[in-house]
């Protein structure tokens, strides 16, 4: 295994059974990702983009094939494994942001970085996604893109090897949109944390280092981007 | 089946745990309600008819002797409809084991057509004027009969006027005055092995005890709407010559009393229990019809939009509640009459009601229904009136993250800053649903108080018994008639008595500022080494050489004060009446019946007698009990010999129903408490699926998000267990005044509300153990939260 690739998926399928009907939503798909780029997956709904998210940060198995981060395989992990491992080394950004409702912006952060050893300081954290006036709100008092950029220090402040976005461009206007996917390319270009984002909108494949299209459950195509585009520049 | 009755099988479906625990709760409601209702209805009912049947009495006057044309007299007072002259003495009984027991001999006049207080025969046949045998026969009432294992032909000796007579059992019999033979309000149970109540014919009796052609009890019948007050007046006035002990009405009479009692008690119980319980069920019904349709805020959205209206939708919800009470109702009701039959035969032999009644009250039950359906109306609709507000396409989006702001805590901004930041997450989750939390606290308040209130009445109990078996004396021995202190040697002097103490114990009322009482006054020496004197606080008191002790039930009733005069009126059969005055030197606490302590040389001084006393208190040899009691008992002198040890075990022994109360309390204390924490986690749990699941993503543990619910759960719970210790004990003084308010009969007794701390701490055990219970049950989804799923979806 090349010494940049950070996680390694080899030939891995999902299958869900839904009653009687039994859906296959990843089919023998292989992937290599390489520590520090920014990772693009695009897709329609249904195309397996999240569920292949999914199982990349532990929050799923796959059914058959093999997942290592690093050296270990990942596929076999128990509950507590798992746990440890989404803990310490994954971020998350969600579509509906999913913070905590009855803690402010900064407490939504201090609860993460309790998780781990050696979190970022929070203040400079929620410094770098702009949100340093606002830190004592509470979630129902920000703005979509107020509370996306808090999930984003959420997932930061932990300082993790992967960050794993879905959609998080999802419920925003565009201005916002790009303003939050900026903040997702300085983490990636000043922590050097993994990014890989999830989506249905073809448009910010502009920023990344290589998109990935899914279509049924299958990779069906791989693009390097030589030179990424700053989000500022993308328009949708 | 309609489409909306169909959604709501499913919703049952799906939250059964909460709807099954919620018409838990309903179910005990009903089934307290419906039980002991009936039980009551059916008590009454028996009590009255057998009341109606057999003439009893509503008016009691007791004299030292009066000649039989007396009656006549009586019956010529307007309002009277019939009078009846009897005898009734207590007398000592030999029984065939050597020991004494002691007899209440009640004459009936033959024939008893129309005489007030007839008897009921239960078996054996009725006894005649004149036996051919000669010697007189006897009816025993039942308990007395089985106790002492008595059957017709068999024999008893009694001992009346210092001679023995033996008399012939031919039946058993009871009577409405004989419901519930206690000898005297001071003994705390009936003894049916030491005291038995023998019906004899008028003229046997007469014989038996020198009264030829007297009576010595007068009761009557009075015309309905006749001044009650003013009869007892003129009859009392007629009896004045002949030495008028005591008159009473029909509701002071002992037997009346304790069954009235417990009448009362159980309507007591049948309103207070099924009110909290329903009480607490609507609580719990609107909080989650309230979070129900909060959830489905979108689903009304299309329901309006399709067309149904606002009252629809709402009955639509209420339906859910509406449906927890009828299926409560019903349950309860079956269990309730299942109940019912069987608290009615306990009851009724209990109280030796010769016909019972044991039907099902129609009325309970439509009431039972009504009541629970109703309450679930309410709830349901009030918890459901959101529905109204919801706009049809405002509702198909999706609101805010919910309430924000700041809690009052934050302002104590120092303290605020050290809690954890889980910490601050449950107090605000707390303080933001300020109304659910409340539910909680208030249903685990009343849980761990219903805990506390069942295992307090054994506490109470056992401190009264400690301190009214205290005494220091083995037996308690009392003679015929009052004797010359001098003659207590005969007692001293047998082997085995290591110490005797002379008592007096005279029967007396004391007036005191246009109020009377009566009250049994005991003399004792001054120096007392066997009778325990204590204050209401506890301390020992001291004879004073002047003056009285006044017993605490009777200084409240009297309402007198230490320092205060009263007139004592003697009552003793024999001789004159005496008056005298006497100052009030101190109240002494007791928890049974009323006695009032003074010195010996009081008690000759108030009858103008030297030297007199009617009992004495024995120590003796452990060793050699047996043989004093047998020498005692042969002595015609002695009436009665109590001996300490017997008594107390007899008590135990009846306190046993105690342990079913208190199992039967505490599981309904439980089912309330785990009801009500079950769904407030249950609710809690559904409400924040999507942020526990966002937590476990980012990577917090299983143990780690059930202890941020347990924390949360715990800060309410625990509050709620903390909160409803005292408000068990408030419970407890609550019960007892209405218990002590509620008949004639507990007034003589003064309980003091005493709580172990042991009990504390087994009500907060049973609390935690509920809260637990529920909790697990209710969080056990967190472990498989389906991360996936559960953030995909928007609620």
């Amino acid at each position: 295994m090349p010494e940049n690739v950070l996680m390694s998926l080899k030939k891995i399928t999902k299958t869900y059974t839904m009653g009687e009907v039994t859906v296959e939503a990843l089919k023998e798909t292989s992937l290599d990702i390489f520590a520090g780029e920014l990772l693009v997956i695009l897709g329609p709904s249904g195309s397996g983009k999240s569920t292949l998210l999914n199982i990349m940060g532990g929050m799923d198995l796959p059914t058959t094939g093999e997942v290592y981060f690093g050296q270990e395989n990942m596929s076999r992990a128990g509950e507590s494994r798992l746990t440890h491992y989404r803990r310490s080394a994954v971020g998350f950004v969600f579509q509906f942001y999913n913070l905590i409702p009855d803690l402010t912006a900064r407490e939504n952060v201090e609860l993460a970085a309790n998780l781990v050893d050696n979190p970022l300081p929070t203040a400079e954290v929620l410094r770098e996604v702009g949100m340093e006036t606002r830190m004592d709100h509470f979630p129902a008092q920000l703005s979509g893109g107020e509370q996306q950029r808090v999930s984003i220090a959420r997932a930061v402040v932990k300082n993790p090897r992967l960050l794993l976005c879905d959609e998080p461009t999802g419920s925003l206007d565009s201005h916002t949109g790009r303003l939050i996917l900026a903040m997702l390319r300085h983490v990636n270009l000043e922590h050097g944390s993994t990014v890989v984002i999830v989506t249905h909108n073809a448009v910010i494949g502009a920023m990344a280092h290589r998109v990935l299209r899914m279509s049924s459950g299958r990779i069906v195509e791989v693009i390097e981007n030589a030179s990424p585009l700053p989000p500022e520049r993308i328009e949708w | 089946m309609s489409i909306l009755a169909k959604k709501l099988f499913r919703t049952i479906k799906t939250t059964r745990g909460q709807f099954l625990a919620v018409t838990a709760v309903v179910m005990l409601g009903i089934t307290v309600y419906i039980s002991m209702s009936t039980v009551s209805y059916n008590m009454i009912q028996s009590r009255d008819l057998f009341y109606r049947e057999y003439n009893f009495a509503d008016y009691y006057f007791q004299v030292i002797k009066a000649p039989e044309g007396v009656i006549r007299q009586i019956e010529s007072v307007p309002g009277v409809i019939r009078a009846t002259g009897r005898i009734q003495k207590d007398v000592p009984v030999l029984r065939e084991n050597g020991e004494r027991a002691s007899a209440r001999l009640t004459s009936y006049p033959l024939p008893m057509n129309t005489e007030v207080n007839r008897l009921h025969l239960l078996s054996g046949r009725l006894f005649e004027k004149y036996p051919e045998t000669g010697e007189a026969e006897v009816l025993l009432d039942p308990q007395y009969a089985a106790a002492n294992r008595l059957s017709p032909n068999d024999k008893v000796t009694i001992v009346a006027e210092g001679r023995q007579v033996s008399l012939t059992v031919v039946g058993a019999a009871t009577a409405p005055e004989f419901v519930y033979p206690m000898k005297d309000a001071a003994s705390l149970i009936p003894e049916p092995g030491n005291f038995g109540i023998f019906m004899v014919p008028h003229n046997q009796a007469q014989e038996i005890l020198n009264l030829s052609g007297q009576v010595n009890q007068v009761v009557i019948k009075i015309a309905h709407g006749s001044d009650e007050k003013k009869i007892a007046e003129r009859v009392k006035n007629i009896l004045e010559p002949y030495g008028n002990l005591a008159s009473y009405p029909r509701k002071q009479q002992l037997s009346d009393a304790v069954l009235s009692g417990e009448m009362d008690q159980l309507r007591i119980m049948a309103r207070f229990l099924p009110s909290i319980f329903l009480g607490i069920a609507a609580l719990i019904e609107f909080v989650m019809l309230g979070r129900m349709v909060k959830a489905q805020r979108s689903q009304i959205g299309t329901m309006k939009a399709i067309g149904y209206n606002n009252f629809q939708i709402m009955w639509h919800y209420s339906s859910y509640a509406v449906l927890v009470g009828a299926l409560g109702a019903l349950l309860g009701s079956l269990t309730g009459i299942l109940l019912a039959s069987f608290l009615s035969r306990v009851y009724a032999q209990f109280f030796n009601l010769p016909e019972v009644i044991s039907g099902v009250s129609s009325l309970a039950l439509l009431y039972g229904f009504i009541l629970s359906l109703s309450v679930g109306a309410v709830a349901g609709l009030t918890a459901s009136r959101g529905v109204l507000a919801i706009q049809p396409a405002e509702s198909m989006q999706s609101g805010p993250p919910r309430g924000s702001g700041k809690i009052f805590l934050e302002s104590w901004s120092r303290l605020w800053h050290r809690l954890d930041t889980t910490w601050k997450m449950c107090l605000r989750i707390i303080m933001r649903n300020r109304f659910r939390s409340a539910v909680t606290l208030l249903g685990v308040v009343f849980a761990t108080g219903m805990m506390v209130v069942s295992f307090f009445f054994q506490d109470t109990v056992n401190v009264m018994i400690n301190e009214y078996f205290s005494q220091k004396y083995d037996y308690f021995v009392r003679f015929t008639e009052p004797v010359k202190e001098s003659e207590l040697l005969d007692i001293t002097r047998l082997d085995g008595v290591t110490r005797a103490e002379p008592v007096f114990e005279i029967p007396v009322k004391i007036h005191f500022a246009g109020r009377t009482q009566e009250e049994l006054l005991i003399g004792l020496p001054g120096n007392t080494q066997m009778q325990r004197l204590k204050s209401q606080t506890g301390s020992d008191l001291r004879l004073p050489d002047r003056g009285l002790l006044i017993s605490s039930s009777t200084a409240r009733k009297l309402q007198v004060r230490v320092g205060d005069e009263v007139q004592v009126e003697t009552l003793l059969p024999l001789g004159p009446t005496r008056r005298s005055n006497l100052k009030i030197m101190g109240v002494s606490q007791q928890f049974i019946g009323g006695m009032s302590y003074l010195t010996l040389a009081q008690t000759n001084l108030i009858l103008q007698e030297n030297q007199l006393i009617s009992g004495a208190m024995l120590k003796l040899d452990p060793g050699k009990a047996h043989l004093v009691e047998n020498k005692l008992n042969d002595m015609t002198g002695v009436s009665s010999l109590l001996s300490h040890k017997k008594e107390m075990e007899s008590f135990a022994a009846q306190m046993d129903y105690m342990y079913y109360y208190i199992f039967v309390m505490v599981a309904f204390a439980v089912v309330l408490g785990f009801a009500i924490v079950y769904n407030a986690s249950v609710i809690s749990f559904a409400e924040r699926k999507r942020e526990l699941a966002s937590l476990r993503v980012i990577g917090f543990t299983v143990q780690e998000v059930s202890g941020l619910l347990l924390k949360e759960n715990l800060l309410q719970t625990l509050l709620g267990v903390a909160l409803g210790l005292p408000f068990g004990r408030l419970l407890a003084d609550y019960y007892i005044q209405a218990m002590m308010s509620s008949s004639d009969l507990y007034s003589t007794y003064t309980f003091k509300v005493v709580i172990y701390p042991l009990t504390y701490a087994l009500s907060a055990l049973g609390g935690i153990f509920f809260i637990m219970a529920a909790y697990r049950l209710a969080v056990r989804g967190v472990k498989t939260l389906d991360l996936v799923e559960v953030l995909k979806t928007r609620d």
